[in-house]
């Protein structure tokens, strides 16, 4: 057993951008986000957005500037960022013979969910997030659209302070853009630091308390 | 010239016109082809040479070492016994299965893409128009077949475990089974996309199986091979795999018990070898003959010094069937955690079920061997065992988790890269039943440190690519 900090939901992007030999992915930028509060980052194309949500998240060093988490260097080699940083930043990889409620409970049980009732966290979510019915499906026998459901439920299965979220709005209905929009809702009236990118007006309507603009490099 | 075939009752009525299909594919080859088929038959010839002259270099002495014993009437015996017998067919049985299994997705006949959307689209005969990349195929076969049989019989008559005149007999063997593996690799084709004509028939009515082949399969398989190419060359191997797998549908109503995160992921192993029967029966199958080598090695002293290396490889593709959960694990590097568990508990979690797997497999396999031979148990042999085990764990840990090439390489560098962790599992099971042979000093030390030392570095890669992906 080991003790493993936790870390407040206090995101920190201090001046951080990104280049890799000539070409700037990200111009400095600034973000700061207290728990609870749901920021948006907007931009076109090609503007860095998902590279500054990986630099939030600890999966990229910036160039320039320090991104922090908690007050901690957001480094997920740290035990505390990892335990902190839920985000969905392109599509995980899933287990090809495992159906959707055992990704769930996999996770959910690599996270120390009570056993007993990991079977109803998991299905509550998928009904949440209007999938149930398709809980016995393995990965590859889903639609676009019921695909990047099941990623947000496995983002969503796992305890998080912040959570980095790109573009979840993709390939979703409106009926289903708005299921998204309550629980993410949901999420940062617990507490929760959301940081999103974001392209529907109406889900950033629903949700931002600040957006910030993201300016591409050219 | 030919005619559509077989015309329906209701198509007498309809007017008909004429398809000069050497004409036809004459044209398109000379607007599309160009040099093209020039090229293709010069490398065909340029890759004979190459694998002529590796057989030459590498197969006639490696197949002699393998024989070669201080024993050789024991060897002998026991290679003339119905076991032997028996391996051999299984062996020739496997080669059949290894080409009905490639057929699924990638068989004989792969013609450029541009040829099946352009030329294939048109009302030529396919038998005409796809027959150049089916012969293609056969040539190669009956190459490596009737090669395969040379340097097998020769290795063995210059051994001394066969006489010289099974070497004519073993070329024309292998000519032949060269010949009836391309067949089938064809019918496995075939098979590949419903259709009305798929028995066995087709095994001997060739132009029948090509003209079989649906439009929509070649270009599968063409795009298949095109992937497996480029994975082969960027050293993506998750795609190559996925290329390979057939999606899973089995066993969706059994859950995944929740519980602890260490038995939890053990479980989801299970769970993927429940659902996966035909990666548990690979794995199973390897690692058994494998086994029965090592076993035999370990027990018999007529066995040849060179048993030991080759039972390594079987073991170690056996091992990684069973080790998918390990690949996954890395392949997931580079996106935020959804596991939390930390990644070497993950890792460990992973190594459970295919090492338990092996330990049972191989310790069968001794325990028969033992009783089967006059000798006992032996220290030295069990120590074997039981350091084997831990090199390919540690060996499995590496191939998962070793990352991407370098980006400037040659496919020496590429091939290096990849073969990587066998090799060093390769070499240090090798190097076990010497260094724990009784009456080494010192030995014991130096196999335990080796085998230490594998793990470790196999840990190290799955720390140090975890967070690698940082920078």
């Amino acid at each position: 057993m080991s003790a493993v900090a936790t870390l407040t939901g206090e995101v920190r992007a201090d001046g951080v951008g990104k280049t890799i030999d000539e070409t700037t992915l990200l111009l400095p930028t600034d973000v700061h986000a207290d728990p609870g509060e749901c920021i948006v980052l907007r931009g076109p194309n090609g503007s860095g957005k998902t590279t500054l949500l990986r630099i939030i998240g600890g999966l990229l060093v910036p160039s320039v500037g320090t991104a922090q988490i908690g007050g901690r260097e957001a480094d997920e080699r740290d035990r505390a960022v990892r335990a902190a940083v839920a985000g969905l930043l392109g599509a995980p990889t899933t287990y090809r013979d495992l159906t959707l409620i055992d990704h769930l409970v996999l996770v959910d049980s690599t996270w120390g969910g009570e056993p007993a009732t990991s079977d109803d966290r998991a299905q509550a979510l998928l009904g949440r997030l209007g999938i149930a019915a398709l809980h016995d499906r393995f990965p590859h026998e889903l639609s676009s659209g019921q695909q990047q459901l099941f990623r947000l439920a496995l983002t969503l299965a796992r305890p998080a302070s912040v959570l980095l979220l790109d573009e979840p709005e993709q390939r979703l209905d409106t009926a289903k853009r708005q299921v998204v929009a309550g629980i993410i809702g949901e999420r940062a009236q617990s507490g929760v630091t959301v940081v999103m990118a974001c392209h529907d007006p109406d889900l950033t309507a629903a949700l931002a308390t600040r957006i910030v603009d993201i300016v591409p490099a050219r | 010239m030919t005619t559509p075939p077989s015309p329906q009752p209701d198509d007498d009525a309809l007017p008909t016109f004429e398809v000069d299909d050497h004409e036809w594919l004459g044209q398109a080859d000379w607007i599309i082809g160009g040099e093209a088929a020039a090229k293709a038959r010069a490398q065909g010839r340029y890759a004979a040479y190459v694998l002529m002259l590796m057989a030459a270099v590498y197969g006639f002495p490696i197949v002699q070492a393998t024989f070669k014993t201080s024993d050789s009437a024991t060897l002998r015996d026991q290679l003339h016994s119905a076991v032997a017998y028996g391996v051999g067919l299984a062996a020739v049985g496997a080669i059949f299965a290894a080409a009905v299994w490639a057929g699924r997705f990638r068989g004989p006949v792969v013609p450029p893409m541009p040829w099946i959307d352009l030329v294939l689209a048109a009302p030529v005969d396919r038998a005409l128009a796809v027959r150049r990349w089916w012969r293609y195929a056969v040539v190669g076969a009956l190459f490596v077949g009737g090669l395969g049989g040379l340097t097998l019989s020769a290795g063995l008559a210059y051994a001394g475990v066969v006489g010289p005149l099974v070497i004519p007999i073993a070329l024309v063997g292998g000519l032949v089974l060269g010949l009836a593996v391309a067949r089938v690799w064809l019918w496995a084709q075939v098979r590949s996309w419903p259709g009305p004509d798929r028995g066995l028939s087709l095994l001997w009515r060739v132009d029948d199986a090509l003209r079989e082949l649906h439009g929509e399969s070649l270009r599968q398989h063409s795009a298949n091979t095109s992937t497996l190419a480029g994975s082969a060359m960027t050293g993506n191997l998750r795609t190559a795999r996925l290329t390979f797998a057939r999606p899973v549908r089995r066993a969706r109503t059994r859950r995944l018990r929740p519980g602890r995160p260490f038995p939890v992921l053990v479980r989801r192993d299970v769970l993927g070898l429940r659902r996966q029967p035909s990666s548990m029966l690979t794995g199973l199958g390897l690692f058994l003959l494998g086994s029965v080598v090592l076993a035999w090695a370990l027990t018999q002293p007529a066995a040849p010094g060179i048993a030991v290396p080759l039972a390594i490889v079987p073991l170690y593709l056996g091992y990684g069937a069973w080790a998918e959960g390990l690949r996954l694990q890395a392949d997931n590097i580079g996106t935020p955690s959804l596991i939390g568990s930390g990644p070497l508990e993950e890792a460990g979690a992973h190594l459970v079920v295919p090492t338990a797997l092996a330990t049972l497999v191989l310790g069968g396999s001794y325990a028969v061997a033992v009783a089967l031979s006059s000798g006992g148990v032996g220290v030295g042999a069990v120590a074997s065992i039981v350091c084997a085990l831990g090199a390919l764990a540690g060996g499995h840990l590496l191939a998962a988790f070793r990352g991407q090439p370098a980006l400037v390489s040659g496919p020496q560098i590429l091939i290096a890269w990849y073969l990587m962790p066998s090799v060093v599992v390769l070499i240090v099971g090798s190097l076990l039943p010497l260094l724990l042979r009784a009456g080494k000093e010192g030995g014991a030390g130096i196999a335990v440190w080796l085998v230490v030392g594998v793990v470790a570095w196999g840990l190290h890669r799955v720390r140090r690519l975890t967070h690698l992906h940082r920078t």
